[in-house]
């Protein structure tokens, strides 16, 4: 009897535990949830926030391909609410929307150029990297020329939900041309923590009609009138953003942060402009400071690989002596660019290379005075050195053109 | 003290987890800035020399728990204040590291759960624990061990892989001199987590080859601190230090941070599983200690019995202990180390050490040789 009722209370305990340690606390079902994939912020004319977020709707997401399964509507819906705070507008948002807002997957932030420009972004980011449930891999982009808003509302083709599609095209991007850069909230902070570098942030604008960009019409034809494009990097200073860079300057900058993958360099030869196109496939920069003087004294040295991939006149590439010779027009070449960046940054007053960084790495007796003004009193001053040694590997499937031939 | 016996590979596991615990999800040592690993490893090396102290301890007395040998050397009554501001000691501690990890899952993984349901649940599994003994305790930390190094083998490499180590993060070494380094290894490290060892002067008269405790304990010291170190200048690289200084867990973010080829992202659980089992060790641990320096204390017959007293006590203690999050961590770095980790780790063992010696004499090793 007394075993029988040892076992009676075994299990009667296994099937109560099954009650309360199965972790439905707090179980929500997938029905239950809203799926944000992007987020938007803005301002409007009353100097509240408006946060537009953007909902996938997994029904239409799926399967074109496949055959059937996707269905006709759009791949996102987008719903905004306004707040004082981002917290009050997100809140507010849920009298909009019939399910609980799940953030988990949301991996886009965008923030109108305007709230960037006047107010900087440092006290929007908190109320993000704070909660558990964003991810702080989200990145984010500048709504350039456009609302942020009209930046997620916008519905796009080939990747269907637009997060994936400005995420995806800013890496793209940012490997094969190098004038953007990926940014997550996470890289934001830790630059922006960081007294001796600012942050710089990638552009995003609408190119053509913004109305019309919502409408299904859009993704149903061959060219759409509203494309999302990427577009220039936002310099920032003391968390607002102060100019756009884009083409040589974007490229130049790049190349000091490092971050260059591949991108062509035009250098002309004999006169003629544009005459050979060079791609670099690796790279590498260091950036040294030299703190002898009270003054540092900066050196980047650019160390690039790649090949020849464009002759557009006759250039007797067989010949090491002129490969070497267009060695030295694309080190010049890459020099100018840089040599671009730094100028125009020097004048902004904002040390978006980390220069400061690299004072503070090599020196930080004298950062420790130079670190509270560093931006305005002594990076305008550095002297900066630019060291490129470029090479050509290859020439692609060829050597001469076949221009070359015909010249005669 | 029950009858039981741990392996030198046993006690190794225990040392290794428990040192690990709770340690690895916090900012260890952060007030040394971009040197915390090297805080770290300074901390652990004085850690060495306190784990030596309490194994002399043991030398003299390898078969009777400290709580037995204070009184044999400072007398019944002084010995017996002692011991039981020993019990007190480990079971706030025991206390402290519940709360940490309830905290820890409501602020991470489940907001709208109450503090109390974590903190009850984990004290529930750690009496059920304490209850089977010692040796299903080792047991345990054999087969988890194994989970938790693969868990960091492949965190480690997935970190190396995604490329988001930043080795210049941890430059300028030493920029403001040794001395806060020194300082913080000094103020935090050595106590917590290395000094939190002298919970094992209660386990190691359990160890059935007694020969072999100096150089586990050492090993299994040496190994943590280095973990310890790796997982600090890891956290640095990847986030730098301004992010680490301001995280609750920088190694969640740390593990947030990894993106491997488009799909190994999201590896929180990894980092929840390792915490977990990490926590669950150490709670366990100091649970068990109280538990059995009570039973020899006032001669208890039956020390499991005493466990779910001893829980509910736990469990209340966790919750009551600080208000918010805020008091609790507050209270870990400024009055913990200072106020109760230096008397109970330092003082008193070697107050103890030099009676003994001064009592037994110079016959260390013999006792455990013979």
């Amino acid at each position: 009897m007394n075993k029988l009722n040892r076992k009676a209370m075994f299990l009667f305990f296994i099937m109560i535990s099954t009650v309360f340690i199965s972790g439905c606390w707090s179980q929500k079902e997938l029905n239950e949830l809203a799926i944000i994939s992007a987020m938007a912020i803005d301002k409007n004319e009353d100097g509240k926030y408006v946060k537009t977020i953007q909902f996938v709707n997994p029904g239409n997401v799926a399967g074109g391909l496949q055959g059937g399964g996707g269905g006709q509507g759009p791949a996102v819906t987008v719903y905004t609410a306004t707040g004082d705070t981002i917290l009050e507008a997100h809140i507010n948002a849920s009298a909009k929307v019939s399910r609980r807002l799940y953030h988990a997957h949301a991996n886009l932030l965008v923030i109108s150029e305007e709230v960037a420009r006047e107010e900087g972004i440092d006290g929007i980011i908190d109320a993000f990297e704070r909660d558990p449930e964003v991810r702080t891999e989200s990145k984010i982009v500048i709504a350039r020329d456009a609302k942020a808003g009209d930046i997620v509302k916008s519905l796009t083709s080939i990747d269907k939900v637009p997060s994936e599609k400005v995420n995806k095209t800013l890496l793209v991007t940012e490997r094969a041309r190098g004038e953007n850069i990926v940014v997550s909230i996470q890289d934001f902070i830790s630059v922006s923590a960081s007294l001796g570098r600012e942050p710089v942030i990638s552009g995003f604008r609408i190119k053509g009609e913004p109305e019309k960009g919502k409408k299904m019409e859009n993704v149903q034809q061959s060219e759409l009138d509203a494309t999302l494009e990427a577009s220039g990097l936002a310099v920032f200073k003391e968390e607002k953003l102060i100019d756009w860079y884009e083409g040589d300057l974007a490229k130049g900058t790049m190349w000091i942060l490092d971050k260059i993958q591949q991108t062509d360099v035009k250098v002309s030869w004999k006169g003629k402009k544009n005459a050979v196109v060079y791609n670099v496939i690796r790279q590498k920069t260091n950036v040294s400071a030299d703190t002898k003087n009270t003054y540092p004294e900066m050196t980047i040295h650019v160390r690039a690989e790649g090949d020849i991939r464009e002759l557009t006149t006759p250039v007797d590439i067989t010949d090491p002596a002129v490969i070497s010779d267009l060695e030295k027009e694309i080190e010049k070449e890459i020099k100018k660019q840089l040599e671009k960046a730094v100028t125009r940054t020097q004048k902004n007053n904002s040390d978006i290379f980390g220069f400061g960084e690299v004072v503070h790495r090599t020196d930080p007796e004298k950062w420790k005075k130079m670190k509270r003004d560093w931006d305005d009193e002594y990076f305008p001053y550095v002297n900066v050195n630019v060291k490129v040694d470029a090479f050509i590997r290859r020439t692609g499937l060829r050597t001469n053109s076949f221009h070359s031939n015909t010249e005669k | 003290m029950e009858k039981a016996k741990i392996s030198a590979y046993q006690l190794f596991v225990l040392i290794v987890l428990f040192e690990l615990g709770s340690a690895m999800l916090i900012p260890l040592a952060i007030e040394a800035k971009q040197d915390a690993w090297l805080a770290i490893l300074i901390g652990m090396a004085a850690g060495f020399c306190l784990f030596l102290v309490y194994y002399s301890l043991y030398a003299y007395y390898p078969d009777t728990p400290p709580t037995d040998y204070a009184q044999k050397i400072m007398g019944t009554v002084l010995g017996r204040m002692i011991a039981f501001l020993y019990v007190l000691y480990f079971v706030y501690l025991s206390a402290r590291v519940v709360r940490d990890f309830g905290e820890m899952l409501v602020i991470v993984f489940y907001p709208e759960t109450p503090l109390f349901i974590m903190n009850a649940l984990m004290v529930l599994v750690a009496v059920y624990t304490v209850r089977k003994g010692i040796e299903v305790l080792a047991r345990t930390g054999e087969l988890l061990f194994v989970l938790v190094s693969l868990l960091a083998i492949s965190g480690l490499f997935l970190i190396v892989v995604a490329g988001i180590i930043e080795i210049s993060n941890l430059q300028p070494v030493l920029e403001e001199g040794m001395k806060p380094v020194i300082k913080t290894a000094f103020t935090q490290t050595l106590y917590f987590p290395f000094g939190e060892i002298v919970v094992f002067m209660m386990i190691l008269p359990y160890l059935n080859q007694p020969k072999k405790a100096k150089r586990t304990g050492l090993l299994a010291l040496g190994i943590s601190g280095v973990t310890l170190a790796l997982i600090m200048a890891l956290n640095t690289s990847v986030l730098g230090v301004a992010t680490v200084e301001r995280s609750l867990f920088p190694l969640l973010s740390t593990i947030q941070a990894i993106e491997v080829a488009g799909f190994l992202e999201r590896l929180d659980v990894s980092f929840m599983v390792a915490s977990v089992i990490g926590g669950f060790f150490k709670i366990t641990l100091f649970f068990y200690v109280s538990v059995a320096g009570t039973a020899s204390l006032f001669k208890i017959k039956e020390p499991t019995q005493l466990a779910y007293p001893l829980g509910v006590v736990i469990l209340l203690l966790s919750m009551m202990i600080a208000s918010n999050f805020t008091e609790h961590l507050q209270e870990g770095v400024d009055i913990v180390p200072l106020y109760v980790h230096f008397p109970f780790q330092v003082m008193i063992p070697v107050i103890l050490l030099i009676i003994a010696f001064f009592k037994k004499g110079k016959q260390n090793d013999q006792a455990i040789n013979k």
